[in-house]
C-alpha cells in the first residue's frame, strides 16, 4: 500500500506577497505583480518589466553579514522556508532530522551573484569576491536550507528550469514512498537575473505589455521571481504530531514531448500524456478534477498546446473545469514557478476559491476554455491539478486533493 | 449509484486504491527487480565500454595538462580531458547542429549505452522509456559564451540558439529528441551526487512499475569558467601549502581535486523486460541510500556519520559487500570522512572490503557517477576491480584496503557506489551480482 502524503506547511515569497496570507489575498483580488526592473540595469532592453519581489525586509530576516553572503535566490528560499517550517509547527513538535529531507527545484539559482562576479572579472574591474561563486551550483539554496535547520535526510535539486519545482515535489513524494524520509521540504526558489531575462528576450518571448495568458493579444511571458516552499509529510507522521493538514498530495506525472528544444508539441499530445499519467498515478479519474492551475505562460504556442491537451483529457467537460493562470499576476518564476503554483493550488482547495487569470479581455478562438477571467470564483474543490512545462518538453503535472481522514473515508465507503 | 461511487472516489482520493505500487522501503523485496543491461561511457580513458574497461584495468591515467583553454594564470594546470571525438558517429546530423559540446558528450554516451544494451527502440513503447540525468554544471561553457556576448554587445548580443542549449535540462532534452524517449524525463543538479540521484530515482520508478526502461546517469564538461570557479574556491590541487599537483585519493600527499569531464549512462530495466528480450545483464540494483550532512555549504560530511547512514541504507546485506567504489576525490576532508564512514559501517570486515576510486583516472567532476557506475557494473560482471592510481602512500587515517596500482581479480557479491557532495548530500547505491 502506498503511503498517504499530505502538505503540512507552506511559505511564499513573490511579487504579490511575501507571506502565504498576503500572497493569497493578492491572488484572490487579482493583483498584478509586474513592475519596472531594479535588480539589474534593464534600460537597454525593449521591455523593462518583470514581476520583481519588493518589500521583503531583509533586515528582519537576516543579520547584515549573513544577507551579504547569500544570493538573492538563497534569501527568498530561506524566507519562504522559515514560514513553511514555522507554520508546520516543527519547532514545537521536533522531527527526527535524519528522516527529514530537502528537495528543491532550481532555475537560474544564485546566478545573479555569479553574474556580478563575472561582469567585474571580464570587465577587469578589480578582484571580485570569490564568495559570489558559492552560488555557482544550483544546489546552494537547497544545502543552505538543510544546514540552517539541521536536516540530515535525503537531499537533492532538480534542474528542469520551468518545471523544476514541480518535479522536485514529485521527487520529494517519492522519497517518502521509498521509506527514506517522513517529511521533505520541497518547492523552489529563483531570482531575476540578466542572463535569463536576455535569453527570453532574445527568443522574443517577453511581452512588453504584460502577461496575458490565453488572451488573443498575448505575446509572451513576464519573468517573475520568488520562492514557493511546501512541506510534504507522511500522513501517519503528521497525525502523530498533530500537524495542521492543508491538503493531500495524491500523485504526479512526468514525461517528455521529445519534440523540440523550446517549442511545445503543438497538438497538446505531451500535455495530454502528462495529465493522464498524473491522474492514473493519483488514482483519480478526469471527472473528479475540479480545477486546473495552468502552466499558462502566455507565450502564443504554449497556451494553445496546453488548451488542446486539456481538451484531449477532459473532452466535453473541458469547458466546465475552471482554469487559472496565476502567471498573469506573479510572472513566470522559472525554477520556483511550480512551487509557487503548488502553494496556490493547495490554497485553492483549502479556501474553496479559484484565483483568476488577469488581463484577460480578448478571447482567442484557439483557447476557448474557462480561464476564470479577471475575477476569482468560489467553488468547492476536492481535486486540483497543477501543470508545469519546460523547455525541451519536460512536462510535470501534480495532483492535490482535499484531505479526508482515513476514518471519515472508511465511513463514507461503508455507507 | 454510479454517482455516489464517483463522489467517494473523489473524496477519498486514492487512499484505498493502489494502482501500481506496493512498496514500503527502497530495499524491500516487494516491487520489480531492476537490472543494468547497457553501459555507455565517454571518458578521458576511453569512449565506449571496451576501450574504457581496458584502460581502467590497466590503470591508465586520463589526467594531462589542460589544452582546451589557457590555464597559464592558474596554479593548477591539470585536467581529465576527453580525447577528440567525432560526434557524427553517434548523433544524427540535423540534431548535432543544435547541440553544444556537453550535449554531444551526453547524447553520445546515451547512444553507446543503447547500442550496448541491444535495445531495439523501434520495438519499444516510447512512453515506457525514460531518461534521468544528473549534471553539476551542465552547459557552463554555453552560459559563459552567452554572458560574454551580452557583456560585449548588450541585449542584441543575446543569442537565442545559445540560450536554448544553456539551460541545465537541455542535455536531457537533446537525448530525448534524438531517440524519441517520451516517458519520464528529469534532470538533477546537486553537485557530486547529481548522477547518483538520477540513478536512484530511476531505480525507484522502475521498481514501482512506472516505466520499463530508464537511461540513467549523466556527466559534466571541463570548461574554462568551471575551472576558474573551482580554482577561486580553492578546491583544485595543488591546494595551498604542501604537495605536488595530482589526484591521489586516500593518499598521504593529496591536496585537492583535479577536474575531469565525461559522461556515463547505464540502461536500467525491469528484470521482466530484460528477460523477455533476452538481454545481457551486468548487475542488479540492490538498494539506494540517501542522507544529508550539515557542516557547511562548501563542506563535506566531516565525521562520516551521514555517509555511513547512506551506505547502511543502500547495502541490503552488509555482510556480502566486497567492493566499494569510493567517492574519495583527493580532498583530505572527504577522503578521511569516507574512510571513517566505511569503518563505522563494516567494523571488523573493513579490511576484507576492496576499495578503489576511479576518480584517480578520470578526475573529479559532479557528474562522474555515471562513468563510475559503469565501472562498478563491469567489476561485478567480470570479477575484476580497477585500481586506484596516483596514490603511493596511504594517509594513515584512511587505512582501508585500497587497491593501489594494479587491478585485482575478485568475485564480487555486491558493491557500493558512493558519492558525497560538498554542502552535504550523500548517496550510496548498491549493485549486486545478478543471479
Amino acid at each position: 500500500m502506498r503511503k498517504r502524503v499530505v502538505v503540512t506547511g507552506m511559505g511564499v515569497v513573490s511579487a504579490v506577497g511575501n507571506s502565504v496570507p498576503e500572497f493569497w489575498n493578492s491572488l484572490v483580488e487579482g493583483k498584478d505583480g509586474a513592475k519596472e526592473i531594479t535588480v539589474f540595469d534593464a534600460s537597454p532592453y525593449r521591455t523593462r518589466i518583470a514581476c520583481e519581489v519588493v518589500g521583503l525586509d531583509l533586515g528582519a530576516h537576516f543579520w547584515k553579514k549573513e544577507a551579504r553572503r547569500l544570493s538573492r535566490c538563497d534569501q527568498f528560499g530561506l524566507v519562504a522556508f522559515r514560514e513553511a517550517w514555522g507554520t508546520a509547527r516543527f519547532d514545537q513538535n521536533p522531527v527526527n532530522k535524519e528522516r527529514a529531507g530537502v528537495v528543491l527545484g532550481a532555475g537560474s539559482g544564485g546566478i545573479l551573484s555569479v553574474e556580478k562576479y563575472f561582469r567585474d572579472f571580464y570587465q577587469g574591474k578589480g578582484r571580485p569576491s570569490p564568495s559570489l561563486l558559492i552560488s555557482y551550483s544550483l544546489a546552494t539554496t537547497t544545502d543552505l536550507i538543510a544546514i540552517e535547520s539541521g536536516l540530515k535526510g535525503p537531499r537533492t535539486t532538480t534542474a528542469t528550469v520551468c518545471s523544476s519545482s514541480s518535479a522536485s515535489i514529485g521527487v520529494a513524494y517519492d522519497l517518502i514512498q521509498m521509506g527514506l524520509a517522513d517529511a521533505v521540504v520541497t518547492g523552489g526558489s529563483d531570482s531575476l537575473c540578466e542572463v535569463s531575462y536576455s535569453g527570453f528576450s532574445s527568443l522574443k518571448l517577453v511581452d512588453p505589455e504584460g502577461c496575458r495568458p490565453f488572451d488573443k493579444r498575448r505575446q509572451g511571458l513576464i519573468i517573475g521571481e520568488g520562492a514557493g516552499i511546501l512541506i510534504l509529510e507522511e500522513l501517519g507522521h503528521a497525525l502523530r504530531r498533530d500537524a495542521l493538514i492543508h491538503a493531500e498530495f495524491l500523485g504526479y506525472g512526468i514525461c517528455a514531448d521529445a519534440y523540440h528544444l523550446t517549442a511545445p508539441e503543438p497538438n497538446g499530445e505531451g500535455v495530454e500524456r502528462v495529465i493522464r499519467g498524473a491522474l492514473s498515478h493519483a488514482g483519480v479519474s478526469p471527472e473528479e478534477v475540479d480545477t486546473i492551475n495552468a502552466h499558462g505562460t502566455a507565450t502564443p504556442f504554449n497556451d494553445i498546446a496546453e488548451t488542446r491537451g486539456i481538451k484531449r483529457v477532459f473532452g466535453e467537460r473541458a469547458k466546465e473545469v475552471p482554469i487559472s493562470g496565476i502567471k498573469s499576476m506573479v510572472g513566470h518564476c522559472l525554477g520556483s514557478a511550480g512551487g509557487i503554483e503548488a502553494v496556490a493550488t493547495v490554497l485553492t482547495i483549502k479556501n474553496g476559491v479559484i484565483p483568476p487569470t488577469i488581463h484577460y479581455e480578448v478571447p482567442d478562438p484557439h483557447c476557448d476554455l474557462n480561464y476564470t477571467p479577471n475575477r476569482s470564483m468560489k467553488k468547492d474543490v476536492r481535486v486540483a491539478i497543477s501543470n508545469s512545462f519546460a523547455f525541451g518538453g519536460n512536462n510535470v503535472c501534480l495532483v492535490f486533493g482535499k484531505y479526508i481522514s482515513n476514518a471519515e473515508c472508511g465511513v463514507r465507503n461503508a455507507e | 449509484m454510479g454517482n455516489t461511487f464517483q463522489m467517494r472516489n473523489a473524496e477519498c482520493g486514492m487512499r484505498n486504491k493502489n494502482p501500481k505500487s506496493e512498496i514500503q522501503t527502497p530495499n524491500s523485496p516487494k516491487g520489480r527487480r531492476v537490472v543494468v543491461t547497457g553501459l555507455g561511457m565517454v571518458s578521458a580513458i576511453g569512449v565506449g565500454r571496451e576501450a574504457f574497461w581496458e584502460n581502467c584495468l590497466l590503470g591508465t591515467s586520463g589526467i594531462k595538462p589542460v589544452r582546451r583553454f589557457d590555464v597559464s594564470s592558474y596554479r593548477s594546470k591539470l585536467g581529465g580531458q576527453l580525447p577528440e571525438i567525432d560526434f557524427k558517429i553517434f548523433i544524427k546530423p540535423a540534431n548535432l547542429r543544435r547541440m553544444d559540446r556537453i550535449g554531444k558528450i551526453m547524447v553520445s554516451a546515451v547512444k553507446l549505452a543503447l547500442d550496448d544494451s541491444g535495445l531495439d527502440l523501434g520495438k519499444e513503447d516510447p512512453h515506457q522509456l525514460g531518461i534521468s540525468i544528473g549534471t553539476g554544471l551542465g552547459s557552463s561553457d554555453t552560459v559563459d559564451q552567452f554572458f560574454r556576448a551580452l557583456l560585449k554587445e548588450g541585449p542584441v548580443g543575446g543569442q537565442p540558439l545559445l540560450f536554448q542549449t544553456a539551460v541545465p535540462n537541455a542535455i536531457t532534452s537533446h537525448c530525448a529528441i534524438e531517440h524519441g524517449i517520451k516517458g519520464v524525463n528529469i534532470t538533477f543538479s546537486h553537485k557530486e551526487t547529481s548522477t547518483e540521484m538520477a540513478m536512484a530515482y530511476a531505480y525507484h520508478l522502475l521498481k514501482e512499475g512506472r516505466a520499463e526502461v530508464i537511461l540513467a546517469g549523466g556527466g559534466d564538461e571541463l570548461s574554462e569558467p568551471l575551472y576558474h570557479v573551482y580554482s577561486m574556491l580553492g578546491a583544485l590541487s595543488p591546494g595551498k601549502g604542501k604537495g605536488s599537483e595530482g589526484v591521489m585519493p586516500f593518499g598521504r600527499d593529496r591536496n585537492g581535486i583535479v577536474l575531469g569531464e565525461g559522461s556515463g549512462i547505464i540502461v536500467l530495466e525491469t528484470l521482466e523486460h530484460a528477460e523477455k528480450r533476452g538481454a545481457r545483464i551486468y548487475a542488479e540494483i540492490g538498494g539506494v541510500g540517501l542522507s544529508g550532512s550539515t557542516d557547511g555549504v562548501l563542506r563535506y560530511d566531516l565525521n562520516g556519520d551521514s555517509i555511513a547512514r547512506a551506505m547502511s541504507m543502500a547495502a541490503e546485506e552488509p555482510a556480502i559487500v566486497d567492493y566499494i567504489s569510493a567517492g574519495a576525490n583527493s580532498t583530505p576532508e572527504l577522503d578521511r570522512a569516507e574512510a571513517s564512514a566505511i569503518r563505522k559501517v563494516f567494523g571488523e570486515r573493513t579490511k576484507e572490503i576492496f576499495v578503489s576510486s576511479l576518480k584517480s583516472m578520470i578526475g573529479e567532476f559532479d557528474g562522474s557517477g555515471g562513468v563510475r557506475a559503469c565501472g562498478v557494473a563491469l567489476s561485478l560482471y567480470h570479477g575484476v576491480i580497477p585500481p586506484t592510481i596516483g596514490t603511493v602512500n596511504l594517509d594513515p587515517s584512511c587505512d582501508l584496503n585500497v587497491i593501489l596500482g594494479q587491478s585485482k581479480e575478485k568475485e564480487i557479491r555486491s558493491a557500493l557506489l558512493n558519492s558525497c557532495s560538498n554542502g552535504g548530500s550523500n548517496i550510496s547505491i548498491c549493485f549486486k551480482r545478478f543471479a
